[in-house]
């Protein structure tokens, strides 16, 4: 939009540009703290002096701050001019009066900002000789370490926290030279994005206390790009390891996904890796045996088999090991599938079909830029950081609306929130179909009528608006019903869905039709003796876990690969375990069918093979001759080429999913007396993977039987009352808690125990007091 | 402003206003006075208070009531001596004065004299620089202090209590 001169370069910059801003974007450094991309220009810290010449010969330069001075074409910008250099050197020597200088035992050594800037602008020598003021410590729990001596006072950490991130727990109390950064009380930080404070802060004032168990500084750290694993959005990562173990995960930009910032089950959810009860050793039958006895068991049964083998392959596994098992299946003349529930498969291929047709889902920072948006179900839990990018356009002044059936922490930033029962959504949604179809004539008297007008006006006057659905929460029809609410938008309108599984997208351009449902009935029927589970947990399946465990019991052999103690892998005949994420290289398909590479950061010092190599050994084993997995995945998608890690990754071009399913969405069964719908009540750290991560399933919370308070009303019941539920596998005692945010008839409970029952979200619960 | 009647009907018109009212914040301030009237200080429940009949998170409150210096968080004597200690009654001997009234009072910076009596605070700058070094005795500016004057001022304290 226009250039200025900074110490003689011509540096362009566009509309509206800081000085700092344009001069960044440029590759010219200027110290700074308190500036931050995503956060903008505040002024506190003054360290970004820089000075300009005046346009009028006879006046004299002066000093400002560059991240508050607009950019203006033609200026003279000096950052080396000695008026400049004194004020940062002085600024550094009055931040670094109260900072407790005790870099050799600070965490953030190494990566701190602080120290890059005294190191680069302040006096070489100290004069202060006072006391120093210092504060005390406050627990933030058990992610967040707090040492407020080292603060600089930048106000980033708040900024992100309360202004970016929306949390209300964190913020600037007291003034002058007190200012403290905390909580109103000791406890743990509730934002699931409370972690980024780690990482905005320039100096140690906030550490990671998981890192912080087993440090290692950061010079010391062995990296390289990898791609988060915990959920279906692709956040890029940069994990790093030493001596053999994993100790931390930090965020690494990408323009387009998730920028700046990572979610906390993104950053913690890593401990699985290290957690003790991890396989680590290969055992037939219950006994620890090497790798190649493993093998060669597996493949004698493999061979007896024959074509009575199965093989299952996960939306937390790679697009190589899917495929490339999918491949050894071929050969072999078995049987493939890729979910253990099949309504989890009609209902994400559903939405991958839904995916393709919409021309693609918004990026995260198309998200952002979005001025109305309808969520279906609760995205927080099931991709964190499309719930931050929403957020984002919240700030804006997009209207959000959520239609949902459990507690969600976007209803607080919702402008139309609508609760209803898990059978009334696909009702809702085509309802809403309707309204946006015909600009709603307000005759309507029902409240719920009402709001689905509102949503339909947010929707149809909205310049860019998008739809999200949770595909886990969501039955096939339903999914397609908010495709079909984006395609009456019109092309303004974006479709994304937050999948079930790192790689959910790309298995479900693998997945055979129907073939979940077809594996379950040949095992049953004995058609598939020998079943091969690769990174999946049929055996702890919500709705079906007890179906597969009885499933189990008609197999002849068992052989499971996994990375961490799944039921499935406890109960195996033939156990391989694998290298875990960032133990191994491969390609995740994100939300927006983009795959992207990860890199293998390191190497346990005893190194696992990863889930295509097991594949690979064993059709050796098996004296079969199979391609390598780039010639798989040539084979499958037309051109494909593996992305390269560390890169903005590549569309994938697939041929189109057909729907599985045209099941138009019936009436909602009427209500049986004691019965209830069951919706899925999660958190943000829940996932199969972070679920073997201590520190962060310690801010779990405890699990309970959540109801609205009018239900509970009218059936008597009352809060923290002990009740007992009863599903088709199993009782659970769990005490009630009221809720504001579950729907009528519904009653909402945490993953755990619908495994424990045996009911997924929908079914139907039976709920008995205990008097 | 400052009697039990008012801080109620003060509650009361809170109350009434709708959740969504971006005026309920602005109420914040005259709340926190009217609470610390009647209770010296604000604790941590009247906070939670503040909170809820304002539509604040308590961060915020706490924010603001740590931020406002005429607002305790702790509790303080009946008179409050805030000896300025900003840059002019710095460079005029603010320090030593801040010691001469923990000296002459008896009571650390800070705390509350075992009557209840009486607390010395620092304070930010009074806007008294020309009087410097200055002080506020129970809201009452007394300026061109020393070490005398400001005996004098407590031992009249004292005898008046």
């Amino acid at each position: 939009m226009g250039t200025m001169h900074i110490d003689g370069h011509e540096i362009p910059f566009q509309e509206n540009d800081n000085i700092l801003k344009a001069a960044l974007a440029a590759n010219i450094e200027i110290p700074y703290f308190c500036y931050h991309a995503a956060l903008g220009s505040l002024g506190a810290c003054r360290l970004c002096a820089v000075e300009i010449a005046p346009e009028d010969p006879n006046k004299k330069p002066r000093v400002v701050m560059s991240c508050l001075e607009p950019a203006k074409d033609g200026i003279n910008v000096s950052v080396s001019a000695a008026a400049a250099r004194q004020v940062r050197q002085t600024v550094i020597e009055f931040l670094m009066v109260n900072h407790p200088h005790d870099c050799p035992v600070c965490d953030e050594g190494g990566e701190c900002r602080l120290q890059d800037m005294t190191v680069a602008c302040g006096p070489p020598y100290r004069r202060y000789r006072g006391r120093k003021r210092t504060f005390t410590n406050q627990y933030l729990g058990p992610l967040v370490h707090h040492e407020m001596n080292r603060c600089i006072t930048c106000y980033r950490c708040t900024r992100f926290y309360q202004d970016y991130a929306l949390g209300d727990d964190l913020g600037a109390m007291r003034l002058r030279n007190e200012v403290y950064f905390g909580r109103f009380q000791e406890g743990p930080l509730t934002s699931p994005f409370a972690g980024n404070v780690i990482e905005v802060c320039p100096t140690g004032v906030f550490t990671d206390a998981v890192f912080r168990q087993h440090f290692a500084r950061v010079w010391d750290l062995e990296t390289a790009p990898s791609i988060c694993p915990h959920c279906s959005v692709g956040c890029n990562t940069l994990p790093g390891a030493r001596d053999g173990t994993l100790r931390r995960v930090c965020n690494r930009f990408h323009p387009e996904i998730n920028r700046w910032f990572i979610c906390d089950r993104g950053r913690y959810g890593h401990q699985y890796s290290e957690h003790p009860d991890r396989p680590l050793t290969a055992q037939v039958s219950g006994v620890k045996v090497s790798y190649r006895e493993a093998l060669a068991a597996a493949a004698e049964q493999i061979k007896a088999a024959r074509d009575r083998t199965g093989g299952l392959g996960s939306t937390r596994e790679d697009l190589e090991s899917n495929a490339i098992l999918q491949t050894l299946l071929n050969k072999l003349s078995g049987r493939f599938a890729t979910f253990s529930d099949p309504q989890l498969e009609t209902a994400t291929t559903a939405a991958v079909a839904a995916l393709q047709s919409s021309g693609g889902a918004p990026s995260l920072s198309e998200i952002e830029q979005a001025d109305a948006a309808l969520v279906v179900g609760d995205l927080t839990t099931h991709a964190p950081m499309m719930d931050l990018a929403l957020r984002q356009a919240y700030r804006t002044g997009a209207k959000l609306a959520i239609l949902h059936s459990g507690p969600s922490l976007l209803t607080r930033f919702a402008a139309t929130t609508l609760t209803v029962a898990p059978h009334e959504i696909g009702a809702h949604l085509l309802h809403l179909n309707e309204q946006a179809a015909t600009a709603s004539t307000t005759s309507n008297k029902h409240e719920n009528e009402k709001k689905l007008a509102d949503i339909a006006t947010y929707l149809t006057t909205a310049q860019r608006p998008i739809l999200i659905g949770v595909s886990e929460t969501m039955a096939a029809p339903e999914i397609t019903a908010l495709a079909q609410l984006a395609n009456a938008l019109g092309s303004r309108a974006r479709l994304a869905y937050a999948l079930p599984g790192a790689n959910a997208y790309g298995t479900a351009l693998l997945t055979p039709t129907n073939s979940t449902t077809a594996m379950l009935e040949a095992i049953e029927s004995g058609q598939i003796q020998t079943l091969i589970v690769m990174g999946n947990d049929p055996l702890g399946d919500t709705r079906l876990g007890a179906r597969w465990r009885e499933a189990r019991q008609c197999l002849s052999t068992f052989i499971v690969s996994d990375c961490v103690a799944t039921a499935t892998a406890e109960a195996a005949d033939i156990l391989l375990p694998v290298a875990a994420w960032t133990e191994r290289g491969g390609t995740f398909v994100n939300y927006e069918g983009r795959a992207q590479g990860f890199a293998p950061v390191f190497q346990r010092a005893e190194p696992l093979p990863n889930t295509a190599e097991v594949l690979a050994d064993l059709a050796h084993c098996l004296e079969l001759a199979l391609p390598d997995a780039a010639a798989v995945l040539s084979n499958i998608f037309p051109g494909y080429q593996a992305p390269l890690p560390g890169t903005l990754g590549s569309s994938l071009s697939a041929f189109p999913l057909t729907m599985q399913t045209e099941t138009p969405i019936g009436s909602a069964p009427l209500g049986h007396p004691g019965h209830w719908q069951v919706t899925l009540a999660s958190w943000y750290g829940d996932d199969v993977l972070a679920s073997y991560a201590p520190a962060l399933v310690e801010l779990a919370p405890p699990a309970a039987a959540l109801i609205h308070p009018t239900a509970a009303l009218k059936e008597r019941i009352e809060d923290k009352e002990q009740v007992r539920l009863r599903g088709p596998a199993g009782t659970v005692v769990l005490s009630v808690q009221l809720n504001n945010d579950v729907a009528a008839d519904t009653i909402a409970l945490a993953r755990v125990t619908l495994a424990q029952l045996g009911v997924g979200h929908g079914d139907l619960l039976e709920l008995e007091r205990i008097s | 402003m400052n009697d039990e009647s008012n801080r109620q009907a003060l509650q009361e018109d809170l109350a009434q206003l709708p959740a969504t009212d971006p005026q309920r914040r602005a109420a914040i301030v005259p709340m926190m006075q009217s609470l610390q009237a009647e209770r010296g200080y604000l604790d941590d429940k009247s906070i939670k208070e503040v909170a809820q009949v304002t539509g604040l998170s308590t961060t915020e409150v706490e924010e603001l009531a740590t931020f406002y210096s005429l607002i305790y968080r702790y509790p303080a004597g009946r008179h409050v001596l805030r000896v300025c200690d900003s840059l002019c009654c710095g460079l005029r001997g603010a320090d030593r004065l801040l010691q001469a009234a923990e000296k002459y009072s008896g009571v650390s910076l800070g705390k509350v004299s075992p009557d209840g009596a009486f607390s010395v605070l620092p304070s930010i700058c009074l806007g008294l620089c020309d009087q410097a070094p200055a002080a506020l005795l129970d809201g009452e500016a007394v300026g061109s202090l020393d070490e005398a004057a400001l005996q004098a001022l407590l031992q009249r304290l004292q005898q008046e209590d």
